[in-house]
């Protein structure tokens, strides 16, 4: 009879033991957690008011930024956007150095793979950033370029320009986030590579005339010039 | 109107013969294939609760040369902007509509604002400066019109005759302004009839000629808030957000455009909407306000264009004022006795009055503050300043119109 009871409370007395030996683990966790919030919260009220200070707004609408949050229909103020990036990415990181805390095995491998990832994310974030800016100042440089030559076509020309490029920065991007790499390299070698055979057939077809002109003009300009010679007098 | 008198510099395009709808009609459609045209229609949420809108709309339904309406809307929270838009879906073209007190163009003003842009406060200016830049964004049109929607008399006819002059190829005409005579039993228009005409010939009197003077007084309806024009003035004229709104489009007009390129059309033998109250003790609201900015704009315009003010001269502007409106009533009464209107002597006596107070308290703030009410900055220095602005906007509409 005693066996029987004591058959019967193992599973539980063992489910305690492991609980309280688990137990620290969990409060651990759950106080990185706590910390991590907090620390998250002031983090992005600091942040705010160094934006503010530094008129990061402004900034965000002058070089475009806030146009690129307003095309995913988010209108927060680009500050109060970023602030709160930084807000869920501090409580992500903390939520993670806090699950690393139970001793999880599988959580352990989840959590150095979530590290290892950060300065992909980051440099992908830099890559996006920089490269819109710069799209936007050569497209506009294009548009300004070709409308000064008197190009009727300027602004499909420029924004030709500023697609290309932001199709090579999106590749560059989900490269570095390792997002399907394969199929992104593939996919813009393909459309690149493309585009720059349209184009060089397109400008070979349409230049067969003028090329056949300047191969011909520059022979007879030659012979010409030869005959030229011939003719000078030339003193002994 | 069937005279056919000309006043300097600007055109005049009279009523003459039978209107032919059917023919300006057919032939804006033509246009519009080389011109597209957009209407602005400034509203409050208000306006949707009365009569005249929905004449407004009926109307509006059988025309066929408009390529896109934008109609602004103030004062109205989300589910009256959903009603707007249900309302304005029986029309059967493109209609956007631009909720000013929604998220979405809230945040654009505060984008505005926080790069030293002020676009003023809440009202028609306002509104209509945010509809042209919806209209540049979208990049379609080419014209735009633009009347209230509190007309009580609305017929397409008005709109035809408004967008024919900007819209027609051949005339070579970049800004157009309705006139029309605003009579029920008796004369409306105190403003214009009392304050604006003999004002400006007052002021006439003292400075000796001055061409913009000139040009204002040569419109014969300078305040209606009906217009035309071609789509790059809306990228560079400055606009007051308060009630010298009118004056200061003509300003604009006249200071990028030559006069002989302006013209005025007669667009109804009636016209008739809301009537403000005169509120002769109060200056901050009705009739009086709306006085008191337009004087301060008169005078801030003249200072720009070298008038010097002084006190002494405002005294004598105000003497000479009285007198000169004190002749033009004789002549309203004489002009509504052979009409067969009711004139009501001391009524209009009292305007006069009022509109005396107006050019003294006007004068008092121009003398205190001669910068007075910013204009809103024209949407090409908003471009320079913020490039992605358009863009931005047209999000936030296409957003709230989905």
């Amino acid at each position: 009879m005693e066996n029987y009871v004591e058959m019967l409370f193992e599973p539980i007395n063992n489910f305690w033991k492991n609980f309280f030996s688990f137990l620290p683990n969990l409060l651990v966790m759950l106080f990185v957690f706590f910390i991590g919030f907090l620390f998250a919260w002031i983090v992005r009220a600091v942040v705010l008011r160094v934006f503010k200070v530094i008129n990061f707004d402004s900034w965000c609408d002058r070089v475009g930024l806030t146009a690129i949050i307003r095309k995913g229909d988010v209108w927060s103020k680009p500050s109060e956007v970023f602030g709160l990036v930084i807000f869920w990415f501090l409580v992500i990181l903390f939520l993670m150095i806090g699950l690393s805390a139970l001793q999880l095995k599988t959580i352990d491998n989840l959590i150095a793979q979530f590290f290892l990832y950060i300065p992909r994310a980051f440099s992908a974030i830099l890559i996006i950033i920089a490269g819109y800016i710069f799209t936007g100042f050569l497209s506009r440089a294009v548009l300004i370029a070709a409308v000064n030559s008197g190009y009727h076509y300027a602004r499909i020309l420029a924004e030709a320009v500023r697609l290309l490029l932001l199709v090579l920065i999106l590749s560059m991007a989900f490269e570095q986030l390792q997002i399907a790499p394969g199929i992104v390299i593939a996919a813009f070698s393909i459309i690149f590579g493309g585009i720059v055979l349209s184009m060089a057939i397109a400008f070979g077809v349409g230049g067969i005339d003028a090329a056949k002109r300047i191969i011909e003009g520059g022979g007879e300009e030659k012979k010409e010039g030869k005959n030229e010679k011939d003719k000078d007098i030339e003193h002994l | 109107m069937a005279d056919f008198h000309q006043t300097d510099p600007i055109i005049t395009l009279h009523r003459l013969g039978i209107p032919r709808l059917e023919r300006i009609e057919s032939e804006l459609v033509e246009f519009s294939r080389q011109r597209p045209i957009a209407l602005v229609l400034p509203a409050l949420y208000t306006e949707f609760q009365g009569e005249a809108i929905k004449g407004i709309i009926e109307e509006l339904k059988k025309v066929k040369y408009i390529r896109e309406i934008v109609l602004t809307l103030g004062r109205a929270r989300e589910d009256e902007f959903k009603k707007v838009r249900e309302f304005m879906s029986q029309i059967p073209y493109e209609v956007k509509i631009i909720h000013n007190e929604g998220k979405r163009v809230k945040e654009i003003y505060a984008t505005l604002e926080r790069n030293g842009l002020h676009a003023g406060e809440d009202g028609k200016g306002r509104s209509a400066w945010i509809a042209y830049g919806y209209i540049l964004a979208n990049g379609v049109s080419e014209v735009i019109a633009l009347h209230d929607c509190d007309i009580v008399t609305y017929n397409r006819e008005m709109l035809a005759r408004l967008c024919y002059p900007v819209a027609n190829p051949n005339i070579d005409v970049v800004f157009c302004k309705g006139f029309y005579a605003r009579i029920t039993d008796k004369m409306h228009g105190r403003v214009t009839r009392l304050l604006m005409t003999p004002l400006l010939r007052a002021i006439q009197k003292l400075v000796g000629s001055n061409p913009f003077i000139h040009f204002l007084d040569s419109f014969r309806y300078p305040l209606a808030g009906e217009f035309s024009m071609i789509t790059d003035m809306a990228r560079i004229n400055r606009i007051p957000w308060d009630w010298g709104l009118e004056v200061g489009v003509l300003a604009e007009v006249f200071r990028n455009y030559s006069p002989r390129r302006v013209c005025q059309v007669d667009i109804a033998d009636n016209y008739e909407h809301k009537h403000q109250l005169l509120s002769a003790e109060n200056a901050q609201k009705g009739l009086m306000r709306m006085c008191v900015d337009i004087c301060k704009s008169i005078f801030r315009i003249l200072a720009a264009e070298g008038v010097v003010f002084s006190e002494g001269f405002f005294k004598s502007l105000q003497v000479a004022y009285l007198r000169l409106a004190e002749d033009t009533m004789l002549k309203f009464e004489a002009d509504a006795a052979i009409n067969g209107l009711v004139f009501d002597r001391h009524e209009e006596a009292k305007a006069v009055e009022a509109f005396t107070n107006a050019i003294k308290k006007a004068s008092e703030i121009f003398l205190e503050n001669p910068m007075g009410t910013p204009l809103i900055p024209n949407w090409n220095r908003v471009i320079s300043g913020i490039p992605g602005i358009l863009d931005m906007l047209k999000k936030a509409v296409d957003e709230d119109n989905r």
